[in-house]
């Protein structure tokens, strides 16, 4: 076999071959970082989506489904349901505790009535809660208020030893080394004024105040909000919808206006923290309809919030809220009422029970949503027929086309569809890459064979066959493959698990980075300079070349810097807070053998001209 | 006596340049004994490469252009893979321009043939070129490129290579064409020695000079092969008026 020498020869002393599996690992790098990001997308939304809503759900919207507690009985009587929860859903106007002042701002919101405790069940809603405790920014603010109210009488009880504590503690390089008797003496003779100033700045380093007055003096100063005490409480408030035992909001980070995403993917509160969200309240308006369509008067309820949920989708932590279910059933007309005779109103002939939009189901584990579908479809069958033999008034599948059994899948169809479309588009799109990759590997085949020709004639003559020098550049085209594969799959990996950190990276490009391509830059200024001498144009041109690329990018990067870095990953954009990091390894692997299946397939043009060329012909050459 | 190891009858070659045919070898006739070393003489053009490539299978004779045979047997009738065969075994070429690969070294070079299907596999190749080598003084050489190496050093490597699978007959173009003459007598030397070594060898030259080493020599004219035409030849040639 003379083929492996032969090709590992001209792979290694020449620069071409070089280029073609750059080519090739750069196409299959692209490919596997795209696909990598899609399907991490696809994967966020598909976990995502039995996150916020469980497996299967039962839709009427706006009317809602009655008797659904009967319904949901029924659901978990069945082995394969792990839980229901019933949720109503509306649209509503939010009115924002912020800006200071009279004209406060208003959001739109979705606003999802549920039953905490069973929606904890099916979704993963307590998992998705962003506090679990006081910012300590907020704390300072809260206790900083507090301490204005406080402070005079706090010193005023404050006894001496206390009180020189609080002079260490306040101010320690003042006090530094002073004797005992000397710091008795500032200490009595400190005024209220002076004491009292010092208390506030304390406020901002709660551990010293704790120092100055004791456990049980700060338990005491901390009674005012019992979160600061108890931090627990800040996430049970949050499971319960509940806050000091009024019904309470959790709404989605992105709701208020005051949290900020950093380029960091950490959150800022603004006002320092003041406008976190869990210490102030909310107007909740609605639009109820009536069961003609028609609009009745807005009902509104002030509600203040207990926590807020990051679910990771954009959309959704953007625009929805959560509300304890008989709040949002009172705001939409869908609790349980009286009806009234139309001829006398003081008459009751009979009441109307109270009413849910949604039933969520969630399966046992490993049970498949389609098949939960069909139960869940089945189900209420049942349950049409036994409120039917009990003369109860229920929307009926086959003559509601609003009442609706589907998978979370086809619920969110609108919203998995497109990132699906996206994938296919790109794969699409890169295969397209694919073809410009494969001619650059026949062109530059082309141009070898070309070159070899007398090779190929000599090759002939010592009785080489035209399948054998066929082989040759197969087996070229395999080598430049599965090397330009391999590289591939390597940068490809590379550049997909540091996704988070490059974009971090781009968001706060490092000086360094700039002023190494400058220096680098230089460098081959310099070079070519030193080239010039030599009079040729080659490395001239390229020496300029680079120096012109260096110095363009360490500029770029210079100006993003100062212009604040650039955030590429707007969640806003995106849907998910998160870039996807991890490699999708059998779409990589697929992509890798497509790259060695198409290197190998190009090279066979080439080859099959080099079996074809006329020895005598080739030996002619000199 | 047996029959001859090689022979042509009434071989033609033309070649087609666009719309006209150039008839090369208008009606050929030779035999070569086994052990035999013909020197066929010819000015530029008269066609004498393209007779030493229709003899070692590398090109075919037009259509009901006269055959060769080989040890009686017609090269035509043979197949592809046959030939392919044949070449790596039967014939041994040596080129005027070397033709040695840029990319392999003085080794690898020479026992290439060893490596193709039919050859005598690497590891003899290896050893009988590395003896031939050293007998041609290029054991230090051993590793180089051929760019590195004189033209004569380069063409005793191509020899080498043209033995490496001890084929039965050499078929040498013009090989000392392209050096001077004190360096073209050192290599007819190493041929002559291969020949005393019972080689075959069948030599294309249009230099009278080097065709005296010979056994035998022809002159090809006008595409047909006749007794070389300088009285002062070495060798008598039968009586025949072609080679035949
Ligand atoms: N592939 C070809 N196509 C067309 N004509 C060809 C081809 N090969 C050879 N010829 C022609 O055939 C004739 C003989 O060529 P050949 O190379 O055999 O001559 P030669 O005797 O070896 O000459 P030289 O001593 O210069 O090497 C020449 O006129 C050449 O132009
Ligand atoms: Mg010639």
């Amino acid at each position: 076999m003379y083929q492996p020498l032969l090709t590992s020869r001209y792979l290694m002393t020449r620069m071409i071959p070089l280029l073609a599996v750059a080519a090739v690992a750069l196409c299959v790098a692209l490919v596997i970082v795209v696909i990598s990001v899609m399907t991490g997308f696809l994967d966020m939304i598909r976990s995502s989506g039995q996150t916020l809503m469980g497996d299967v759900v039962i839709t009427y919207p706006i009317r809602g489904i009655p008797y659904y507690d009967d319904l949901i009985t029924k659901l978990q009587s069945k082995a394969d349901v792990k839980a229901a929860t019933p949720v109503v859903d509306t649209w509503g106007l939010l009115r924002m505790p912020y800006p200071a002042g009279d004209a406060k701002e208003s959001e739109q919101v979705q606003i999802w009535g549920v039953d905490p405790s069973s929606f904890s069940q099916v979704t993963g809603f307590t998992d998705t809660l962003k506090w679990s405790e006081i910012p300590s920014d907020t704390a300072a603010m809260m206790r900083w208020d507090r301490m204005r109210d406080r402070a005079p009488a706090l010193v005023a009880s404050l006894d001496i030893p206390s009180k020189i504590r609080l002079l260490q503690e306040s101010a320690p390089d003042e006090v530094e080394g002073a004797e005992p008797s000397v710091l008795r003496k500032l200490a009595e003779n400190a005024t209220t004024e002076d004491l009292t100033k010092r208390m506030l700045h304390l406020t901002w380093a709660p551990e010293k105040l704790r120092v100055v007055i004791g456990d049980d003096g700060m338990r005491d100063f901390d009674s005012f909000d019992s979160r600061l005490g108890d931090s627990g409480l800040v996430l049970a408030d949050g499971r319960s919808l509940q806050r000091n035992s009024r019904p309470a909001i959790v709404s989605g980070l992105h709701v208020s206006k005051a949290n900020e995403r950093t380029s960091t993917g950490d959150y800022a509160i603004s006002g320092g923290g003041y406008w976190w969200m869990p210490n102030h309240e909310a107007t909740l308006t609605t639009l109820p309809i009536d069961s003609r369509g028609g609009m009745l008067d807005p009902k509104s309820i002030v509600l203040p919030f207990a926590n807020e949920f990051a679910s990771g989708v954009f959309l959704i932590d953007q625009t929805r809220i959560m509300v304890p279910l008989n709040i949002v059933q009172d705001l939409t007309n869908l609790d349980a009422a009286e009806i009234v005779s139309p001829d006398d109103p003081t008459r009751v002939v009979g009441t109307t029970p109270a009413k849910a939009t949604m039933i969520l189901v969630r399966g046992q584990n490993g049970v498949d949503p389609k098949q939960l579908r069909e139960l869940v479809h089945n189900t209420y069958g049942e349950f049409e027929s036994a409120c039917a033999s009990a003369g109860r008034n229920v929307p009926r599948l086959d003559r509601d086309p609003g009442l609706r059994v589907l998978t979370w899948e086809e619920q969110n169809a609108s919203f998995i569809g497109p990132v699906e479309k996206e994938r296919e588009l790109m794969r699409t799109l890169f295969s397209i890459v694919y073809l410009v990759c494969g001619a650059l590997i026949v062109a530059i085949f082309w141009a070898i064979v070309y070159e070899k020709t007398r090779d190929i004639g000599i090759l002939r003559s010592v009785g080489a066959s035209r399948m054998g020098i066929v082989w040759i550049f197969l087996l070229y085209g395999l080598f430049v493959g599965i090397f330009g594969a391999i590289t591939g799959v390597g940068l490809g990996w590379l550049v997909t698990v540091n996704m988070p950190g490059i974009h971090e990276q781009m968001s706060h490009p490092p000086l360094w980075l700039g002023i190494a391509m400058l220096a680098c830059a230089g460098g081959v200024i310099l070079w070519t300079a030193l080239q010039l001498r030599s009079g040729r144009l080659l490395p001239l041109l390229l020496g300029i070349l680079v120096a012109i690329v260096l110095t363009g990018m360490g500029a770029g990067e210079l100006l993003i810097r100062s212009s604040g870095g650039i955030v590429l990953w707007d969640p806003a954009v995106y849907y998910f807070t998160d870039v996807p990091d991890t490699v999708d390894w059998p779409s990589a692997w697929i992509t890798a053998l497509g790259a060695v299946i198409c290197s190998v397939i190009a090279a066979a043009i080439p080859a099959a001209r080099a079996a074809d060329i006329d020895p005598v012909g080739a030996l002619r050459y000199e | 006596m047996s029959s001859p190891l090689l022979e042509v009858c009434d071989l033609r070659k033309t070649y087609r340049l666009g719309h006209v045919d150039v008839p090369v070898l208008k009606g050929c006739s030779l035999k070569v004994d086994r052990g035999e070393w013909l020197a066929i003489l010819g000015s530029s053009g008269s066609g004498k490469s393209t007779l030493l490539h229709l003899l070692g299978g590398l090109d075919r004779p037009d259509t009901g252009g006269g055959d060769i045979r080989y040890e009686g047997r017609p090269l035509a009738k043979r197949s592809t893979r046959s030939l392919d065969r044949y070449r790596a075994r039967t014939v041994g070429f040596v080129f005027q321009f070397y033709h040695l690969l840029p990319e392999l070294t003085v080794l690898e070079n020479a026992m290439l043939p060893g490596l193709v299907p039919g050859g005598i596999g690497g590891g003899p190749a290896r050893r009988r070129v590395r003896e031939l080598l050293d007998r041609f003084g290029l054991s230090h050489r051993l590793h180089h490129r051929p760019r590195e190496l004189s033209g004569g050093e380069r063409q005793r490597t191509a020899i080498a290579r043209a033995l490496a699978n001890d084929p039965q007959i050499l078929l040498a173009d013009e090989p000392t064409g392209n050096l001077d003459v004190h360096t073209g007598k050192e290599i007819l030397d190493l041929l002559a020695e291969a020949h005393r070594d019972g080689l075959t060898i069948v030599m294309v030259t249009h230099d009278q000079q080097i065709a005296n080493r010979a056994d035998r020599d022809g002159r090809l004219v006008d595409g047909v092969l006749g007794p070389a035409a300088a009285a002062g030849s070495a060798q008598s040639v039968e009586d025949s008026p072609t080679l035949a």
